[in-house]
């Protein structure tokens, strides 16, 4: 095998002494695969960059509309219905906001995922296209509502509530792709959240959103970073002295 | 059991680093070989060493491509590889179990 340019391996005899044979011990080996376990976990996604990442995103960007809505920040204006809404600028930030965390998540998990193929790299691009396809959907759906003459207000609240539909159930599947239990709650959250935001009507949508729904995503990071630390604990536990594997077997 | 009876494709440190490391990989992904490189800190005469004999014993499989000119080598862990490193985990922790 010539792998890579490299002619070295057809140099060695299939069974000559080799550098390493140096004796392991079971203890020595199982700190190995622990090792070599986490050196990959740690090239993977984190689950803490991107749910802070989201977190944040949505925090400051709902935050903006609800305080130019309600008339604490300058920019708000009332339709003649007297619906207060957001200043033009406060869209435009809350745009860029959630632009900016789709270009670093997409970016962010690319790069994770470089040098691997297989599985979970068609699942991923499975899993990325269902979110382009579902915004867009959305869109088309938004544009229809529009046509059919719906006011300013159902157009803003429907577009936040059928946004965080399709963010909801995407995380479900998420959930449901990767085995992860904190996503699918999420997922569960963010519709509860959308449901709660509609009901309480403009401008209180947008509070309700910004704490509930960018406070689900820090309780999600927070959630990973608990187990994460717990995993480490009991994979060093596993390791750490010989005596242990006996007491807890 | 003793040392003897762990498998001696495994039983040697850095193919125990690289046969864990491709376990670590979710089953049916495989991994380029640089990038199998980066997580183990190998040369790649070195990589390509050990590779060779895990292939012998048919406990990896690597893949030659090409990704658009480039040649790629890819490699993963067969069913009959994952396997002997899980018979060799449950070995060790019998080991350690019966040495205490």
């Amino acid at each position: 095998m010539s792998t890579d340019g490299t002619d070295a391996a057809d140099n060695a005899a299939p069974f000559e002494p080799e550098a390493d044979a140096a004796p392991l011990d079971a203890a020595e080996s199982l700190r190995i695969i622990a090792a070599q376990a986490d050196r990959v976990r740690s090239t993977q996604v984190d689950g803490r960059v991107l749910f802070g990442l989201w977190g944040v995103a949505w925090l400051l960007g709902y935050l903006g509309l609800y305080l130019t809505a309600n008339g604490s920040l300058p920019g708000g204006r009332a339709t003649p219905e007297g619906v207060l809404t957001p200043a033009p600028l406060a869209f435009t930030v809350f745009a860029l906001l959630i632009a900016g965390a789709m270009a670093a998540t997409i970016v962010y998990s690319i790069r994770a995922g470089a040098g691997v193929q297989g599985v979970s790299s068609r699942t991923g691009a499975m899993y990325g296209w269902s979110w382009c396809i579902g915004f867009v959907g959305m869109s088309v759906i938004l544009g229809g509502l529009v046509n059919a003459g719906a006011s300013d207000e159902v157009i803003i609240l429907a577009a936040n509530a059928l946004a965080c539909l399709v963010v909801g159930i995407m995380y479900m599947a998420g959930g449901a792709l990767w085995q992860d239990t904190r996503q699918y709650i999420l997922g569960i959250w963010i519709i509860a959240v959308a449901a709660i935001a509609l009901y309480v009507g403009l401008p209180n949508t947008y509070l309700v959103m910004a704490v509930l729904g960018g406070g689900g995503f820090f309780l999600g990071a927070l959630g990973d970073h608990l187990v994460r630390v717990r995993d480490r604990a009991t994979a060093q536990g596993h390791v750490g002295s010989q005596s242990a594997s006996k007491a807890h077997p | 059991m003793t040392d003897a009876d762990l498998d001696p494709v495994i039983h040697a440190q850095s193919r125990l680093r690289v046969v864990a490391t491709l376990a670590a990989l979710r089953t049916g992904d495989r991994i380029a070989f640089p990038r199998l490189q980066e997580l183990l800190d190998m040369t790649a005469g070195n990589l390509s060493t050990h590779l060779r004999k895990l292939e012998d014993a048919e406990y990896v499989l690597v893949t030659k491509t090409h990704e658009g000119r480039k040649p790629a080598t890819y490699i993963e862990l067969t069913p009959r590889g994952r396997f002997a490193f899980e018979n060799y985990s449950a070995a060790l922790t019998a080991l350690l179990r019966g040495s205490s």
